[in-house]
């Protein structure tokens, strides 16, 4: 047996046979994690000569913790917490836990009330449904990407996004909103992982446990949208990161083998999410296909 | 020769598409590798580039001999030093053949170089895409010893090393552009590459972030008997003096009698079940 004592990050697991769905699975070193997620956005921090990033703060446990994590990199003067509240789902507490997690982490905040523009939008629209949720919520995600952006651009910073490893693999986000970014520091970290890892941080627990919301409506939920719970299908889906069959996934994790199915099947169906917009192949190298450069230069 | 000689593992990041910047700081840590008495400096493997360079790569190789490797050969001459770094090099034959290359400058001028045989891709490496493999393991008899190379991934191939070894190599030389989540292998794999060869083993790897990628830097020297000898810090730049005693050598021979106990019939057998797996 490899002498596993050695690994010193997150792959612990190598051996697909050996692979255990249980929560211990996804158990990281927190400490190494943490060190090298501040290390990167020191760097591209550094590196792309910009004054420091832009995050926005929705009192969620994602972006609660990429703005510590940002401020323990390079310091809560360097970190702008955007809270963009709006009417329709306007929660104090929200506001309340992401102003606690800024005193914590002596990051800077500011609120924007993004619901002017909103309603500017909805009457703008001549085919507008109120009563159709999605396309209505996705429009507050895109509100909140052009908040950050403009901040970003007039501050010289970077946009430091929340995403997570869960509702990425998922598709459970808005096309171009809350998923665009300059750097997304826990995109390789489930949920479950990343309130672990906020608590490590130093993160109050209460607001780790916090379910989530994307905030696109009233008392929407994350886990009820996707009909399961973190704790399981981040198993799941680890299971799938690892190349394990369905049928083994649903006898590990107690789940119907179409229940993992269905996972499996959205999580390949979004990818388009995920990516440039495709293009057919014309000319001798192609953006997004194979016009394979670096991310950055630096 | 040299029965004793100072190497400097010169652990370096590389500011990637800046080979004016990185041969600089090639420049900088060779004169301070010289100032503290060393024979041999060691730098990472393309850090002359950086690592993460996808297609750029065809505007960064050059040929060998080529501006880079004259500037540095000239740096030898001047300092007295032995160089070893990597860089993509540009076949001579070709316009965009390209390969990932090691390179030994000694003050007398291109002492030689090795193209690394084994090109990781998979996970995030996509090495074949952009490098042709080498095709020749390398030992090079040298003012300071017999020197031979390899390059990073080669280690995970027993056989590369062992050649290099039944070449005459007595210290060989791996640089390497490892990210930190395979750091253990490595740990693993240099002590038992330097073991099973009663050679020395100075591994030298890149360190910074580029991309989603950070290099873990730990360069060492290991000795005839596994034992590391020098280790340079975990993920960030260091510079560590070591020294090699050739005259190590013979009694971890004969205490780990490998080389006399090799048996070449096992090579052909190796062979073919390789070619049947």
């Amino acid at each position: 047996m490899l002498a596993l004592k050695y690994l010193p990050t997150t792959i612990k697991r190598w051996k697909r046979e050996e692979v255990e769905l249980k929560p211990t699975a996804l158990e990281v070193n927190l400490s190494d994690v943490a060190t090298r997620i501040q290390r990167f956005i020191r760097t591209y921090v550094e590196n792309a000569g910009v004054k420091g990033v832009v995050c926005g703060m929705s009192g969620g446990i994602d972006s609660n913790t990429i703005a510590a994590l940002s401020a323990l990199a390079i310091g809560g003067e360097n970190v702008l917490g955007l809270m963009l509240p709006e009417k329709e789902t306007y929660n104090p507490k929200d506001i309340e836990d992401a102003k606690t997690v800024a005193d914590i982490f002596g990051i800077q905040t500011q609120i924007c009330d993004i619901t002017a523009p909103l309603e500017g939008f909805y009457e703008s629209i001549p085919i507008f449904d109120p009563k159709e949720k999605l396309s209505k919520g996705n429009i507050k995600a895109r509100t909140r990407m052009i908040y950050l952006y403009y901040h970003a651009n007039k501050l010289n910073r970077l946009v430091c996004g929340s995403s997570d490893k869960s509702e990425t693999m998922m598709g459970y986000f808005t096309k171009w909103g809350d998923a665009a970014a300059d750097i997304a520091p826990i995109l390789d970290l489930y949920k479950t992982q990343v309130r672990k890892l906020a608590v490590h941080i130093g993160i109050p627990s209460d607001l780790a446990e916090k379910p989530s919301t994307p905030a696109l409506w009233r008392n929407q939920s994350a886990e009820g949208e996707l009909g399961i719970k973190y704790e399981v299908l981040d198993l799941v889906l680890f299971g799938l990161e690892r190349f394990m069959a369905s049928k083994e996934i649903a006898e590990q994790v107690g789940l119907e083998e179409s229940q993992v199915e269905k996972i499996k099947k959205r999580w390949l169906a979004v990818e388009h999410k995920r990516r440039l917009p495709l293009s057919p192949k014309l000319e001798y190298r192609t953006v997004g296909t194979d016009f394979r450069l670096p991310h950055s230069i630096y | 020769m040299k029965e004793k000689i100072k190497i400097a593992l010169a652990q370096i990041s590389s500011r990637r598409e800046d080979k004016k910047r990185n041969l600089a700081k090639i420049e900088q840590y060779t004169i301070r590798a010289k100032e503290q008495g060393a024979d041999l400096v060691i730098f990472p493997e393309l850090s002359l580039t950086g690592y993460v360079v996808r297609d750029q790569i065809y505007e960064l190789a050059e040929t060998i001999p080529g501006p880079s490797t004259r500037k540095l050969e000239q740096l030898a001459k001047e300092t007295g030093m032995y160089i070893i770094f990597g860089m993509p090099e540009l076949s001579e034959k070709t316009k965009a053949t390209v390969c990932n290359t090691s390179v030994f400058i000694g003050p007398e001028g291109i002492i030689g170089k090795y193209r690394k045989m084994y090109l990781p891709t998979h996970s995030v490496f996509e090495e074949k895409r952009y490098f042709r493999p080498g095709y020749q393991a390398v030992a090079f008899d040298t003012a300071i010893g017999k020197i031979g190379l390899c390059i990073c991934y080669d280690i995970f191939f027993p056989e590369v090393t062992r050649l290099t070894r039944l070449l005459g190599a007595q210290l060989v030389v791996y640089i390497s552009a490892s990210p930190a989540v395979r750091r253990s292998y490595f740990e693993i794999l240099t002590a038992a590459r330097a073991l099973e060869n009663t050679a020395y083993l100075a591994y030298v790897n890149l360190v910074g972030v580029e991309d989603g990628l950070q290099f873990w830097g730990g360069s060492r020297l290991v000795s005839p008997a596994g034992e590391v000898l020098a280790k340079a810090k975990y993920d960030e730049e260091d510079f560590v003096m070591c020294e090699v005693d050739f005259e190590d050598l013979k009694p971890a021979e004969t205490f780990i009698p490998t080389l006399r106990d090799l048996r070449p019939e096992l090579f052909d057998e190796l062979k073919k079940s390789s070619e049947r797996l």
